[in-house]
C-alpha cells in the first residue's frame, strides 16, 4: 500500500471522478436503490468483510509498527480463519432480491441510512483498473429498533468502464469490538 | 422472589411465563442452578494445538482462559488475578508462556500457576504462591475434541451428560476420517435478547423456517423437511433435528454441504469431496446415521450446532436482556485447504452477523424479548403445546422422536430448566 501521494498518476480529474462515483454509490444505497447499486458491481466481484479479532500483542515485535498493525487483527479471505462475509456477485444479487420482499423481516420496515464517504485515496492507477481506499460512517435508524453508527474502511479495486467505474473487488474493514450492531448484512 | 418457578413453567411445560426470559431474579437463579452446575462448552482442541496456545471463553458471564500446558494437557482457569481481580489476559487468542496482571505484575504460567509476585522480596513473610494460582475450573473434559468445563466438582462425566446426544453428534463428527476443526476466531455478536432465545431456535425450532425466512429459503427445501424431518429429544435439554432421508436417495440429496450456496458455487473439487465423504458414510457412522441430513442441534444449556450450515454457537448470557452470541465455522479436518475455505462460507453467507438468514433470526429474538417485558399480559404465558404427548420412541434411533412441528424439544428443555431452578429456589 503506497504511503505517498503520487501527483503524476493521480490527477485532480481522476480524484474527482472517483469521489463522484462513491458519492453516487452512497446515494443509491441510502435511497434503497439496491438494484441500481448492483449495476455498479462487476459480475466478477468478490465482496469480503474480514473478521476483526483480538490477537495477543507480541512483545517480540515491540518498537515496530507491525506490533499493533490493523492487518494482524483481520481474518480475511486468504486467512485460515473465517471472514464475516466472502461473497461473489450471486450472493450480493440474492441480498438485493431479498430486499424487495415484504417478508424480509430484518428490513421491514426498512432502515433509514445515511452514508458519509470520505478519505478517498487512490493508491494504484492502471490502464484498466485502479485501487482506492475510502472511509465511511453509516448512520442506521430502524423504526421499532434503534439508532446505530457503523464505521469502517473500504479497500476497492475499481474497473474502468469508459468514464465510469465498476467495483471489481471490495474488502470492508469494520471497526467494532464486539458486534453491537443489528447486523452486518448491509451494503457498505 | 417475586415469582415461584412452579408458576413460571406449568407441569408439562406447555405454558411458560414471559418472565422466564426477562426477570432479573430468575436470571440469578439460572446462574446458580444451571451455569454453576452444568457442563459448559469452552472450545475445541483444534484451537489450542500447541503448548502455550490459549483462547478466551466464558462460563455464563465469568471469563475463562482455555489453554494448553507444556505437558500437553488442557487447562481452564478463571481470568481474574488472585491479588486484585483484574483479567490477566486481554487477548482473544494467542500463544504465550505467561499471563501477567497489568496492575502489580503478578505472573502466572499458562496452566494458571502463580509463578512470581514482584513485591514479595520486600516483605518478611512471603505469601504461599501454591495457594494463589488462578481459580481453576474444577472439571474439564472433552469428547471428540469438544472441550467442556463445569464448576461442579461432583458433576457426572461429560459422556454421561451428553448421553444419547453422542449418537446424534457422532453422526456428523464421525463422518470425517479426522473429525472436525474450528476455523479461526468466533464471531461475537451482541443481541438484545435473553440467552435462551437463540438456544431454543437452534434446539429444535424448525417451525419458523418457512415463515420467518420465506424471503430466502426456497419452498422445496421446506417440503423436504415436512416430509422426512425429525425432531429428537435424546435427553431433556438436548435436541437434534435432521432429515431422515430415504435409503435410495441420490448422494447429492443426502450428503452434507450440497444445500449451501458456498458449496454450490464452490466448484468440482468441493463437490467431489462432499460426495467422497457421503460415499463412506455407512462404513463410518452406520446405515441409520448415514441417512441423516442435519438441521440444528442443542446441548443443554447453551451450546448449539447448526449442522446444515456447519457452525458451533454458544449463547453467553449478559444479564437477562443481552446475549453475546459466539459462532465458529467448523470444517472437516481432513479436507484440502481450498475446500475448507469454501466450506466455511456455508456458515457465514447465511448465518452469523453478516448472514442472509440469521439477520431475520436475531430480529425475531429481539422482538420476542420485547414481548417478554410488557406489562398487563402475565395471564398470557407463551404456548409451547404444539404436538404435546405425540413424541415417542423410534425403531431406528434413541430418544423421544417426533415431527419437526412438535415443540417437545422446548418442553423438555424447560422441564429440565424448571427442575434446575427449583433445586436452588428454596435456598
Amino acid at each position: 500500500m503506497g504511503d505517498r501521494f503520487d501527483p503524476k498518476s493521480v490527477s485532480p480529474q481522476l480524484q474527482l471522478t472517483v469521489e463522484q462515483f462513491y458519492y453516487r454509490e452512497a446515494r443509491l444505497l441510502d435511497n434503497r436503490r439496491y438494484k441500481s447499486w448492483l449495476g455498479l458491481c462487476d459480475p466478477g466481484i468478490r465482496y469480503v468483510m474480514p473478521a476483526r479479532t483480538n490477537p495477543l500483542v507480541d512483545n517480540a515485535e515491540r518498537d515496530r509498527e507491525e506490533m499493533i498493525s490493523v492487518e494482524r487483527e483481520l481474518e480475511g479471505a486468504d486467512s485460515d480463519g473465517t471472514p464475516i462475509r466472502d461473497e461473489p456477485f450471486a450472493l450480493l444479487a440474492l441480498r438485493v432480491e431479498r430486499s424487495f420482499k415484504a417478508n424480509s423481516w430484518a428490513e421491514n420496515p426498512p432502515a433509514r441510512t445515511r452514508r458519509i464517504v470520505g478519505n478517498v485515496e487512490i493508491i494504484e492507477v492502471g490502464d484498466e483498473r485502479l485501487s482506492a481506499l475510502s472511509n465511511f460512517h453509516l448512520f442506521y435508524a430502524r423504526p421499532g429498533s434503534g439508532n446505530f453508527l457503523y464505521a469502517g474502511q473500504r479497500r476497492d479495486v475499481l474497473l474502468r468502464d469508459g468514464d465510469d467505474f465498476r467495483i471489481a473487488n471490495r474488502v470492508v474493514v469494520m471497526d467494532f469490538a464486539n458486534i453491537d450492531l443489528p447486523h452486518l448484512g448491509l451494503f457498505f | 422472589m417475586k415469582w415461584k418457578i412452579s408458576d413460571v413453567v406449568n407441569d408439562d411445560a406447555t405454558l411458560i411465563s414471559r418472565r422466564a426470559w426477562s426477570d432479573p431474579e430468575i436470571y440469578e437463579l439460572e446462574k446458580q442452578g444451571i451455569f454453576g452446575r452444568a457442563w459448559l462448552f469452552l472450545g475445541h482442541e483444534s484451537q489450542i494445538r500447541n503448548p502455550g496456545d490459549f483462547v478466551q471463553a466464558y462460563m455464563c458471564e465469568t471469563p475463562i482462559i482455555l489453554s494448553r500446558g507444556e505437558d500437553g494437557k488442557v487447562y481452564a482457569n478463571i481470568n481474574s488475578c488472585s491479588h486484585r481481580g483484574l483479567p490477566v489476559c486481554r487477548a482473544g487468542h494467542g500463544n504465550t508462556t505467561k499471563f501477567v496482571c497489568p496492575y502489580h505484575s503478578w505472573n502466572y504460567d499458562v496452566t494458571g500457576r502463580l509463578v512470581s509476585i514482584p513485591q514479595d522480596r520486600q516483605v518478611k513473610v512471603r505469601p504461599d504462591k501454591s495457594r494463589l494460582g488462578l481459580k481453576r475450573v474444577p472439571r474439564v473434559e472433552s469428547w471428540h475434541g469438544m472441550i467442556f468445563g463445569s464448576f461442579d466438582p461432583e458433576i457426572e462425566s461429560l459422556e454421561d451428560y451428553l448421553g444419547d446426544m453422542r449418537f446424534y453428534l457422532g453422526a456428523f463428527f464421525e463422518r470425517f476420517p479426522q473429525g472436525i476443526e474450528f476455523m479461526g476466531q468466533p464471531q461475537r455478536w451482541v443481541i438484545d435478547a435473553n440467552w435462551k432465545l437463540p438456544v431454543e431456535n437452534q434446539l429444535g425450532d424448525v417451525n419458523h423456517g418457512p415463515f420467518l425466512h420465506a424471503a430466502t429459503i426456497p419452498p422445496e427445501a421446506n417440503a423436504e423437511i415436512f416430509k422426512v424431518g425429525l425432531s429428537v429429544v435424546p435427553r431433556p435439554g438436548h435436541g437434534a433435528t435432521f432429515r431422515y432421508m430415504p435409503e435410495d436417495e441420490p448422494v447429492e440429496n443426502v450428503a452434507w454441504g450440497f444445500e449451501s450456496p458456498a458449496a454450490l458455487l464452490g466448484g468440482s473439487e468441493v463437490h467431489d469431496y462432499l460426495r467422497e465423504i457421503q460415499a463412506h458414510a455407512v462404513e463410518r457412522v452406520g446405515p441409520v446415521r448415514a441417512r441423516m441430513k442435519g438441521l440444528a442441534y442443542g446441548v443443554y444449556p447453551n451450546l448449539s450446532f447448526l449442522w446444515s450450515n456447519t457452525a458451533f454457537k454458544v449463547s453467553h448470557p449478559r444479564g437477562p436482556g443481552k446475549v453475546e452470541y459466539w459462532s465458529w465455522s467448523v470444517v472437516p479436518a481432513d479436507a484440502p485447504d481450498a475446500v475448507k475455505k469454501v466450506l466455511r462460507g456455508s456458515h457465514t453467507s447465511l448465518f452469523g452477523p453478516g448472514g442472509i438468514l440469521e439477520q431475520e433470526d436475531s430480529e425475531a429474538w429481539s422482538q420476542q424479548f420485547r414481548g417478554c417485558n410488557i406489562d398487563f399480559a402475565d395471564d398470557r404465558p407463551f404456548f409451547y403445546g404444539l404436538g404435546a404427548g405425540e413424541e415417542g420412541p423410534h425403531p431406528d434411533m434413541p430418544g423421544l422422536v417426533s415431527t419437526t412441528a412438535n415443540e417437545a424439544y422446548a418442553r423438555y428443555f424447560f422441564r429440565r430448566w424448571r427442575d434446575d431452578l427449583q433445586t436452588v429456589e428454596a435456598a
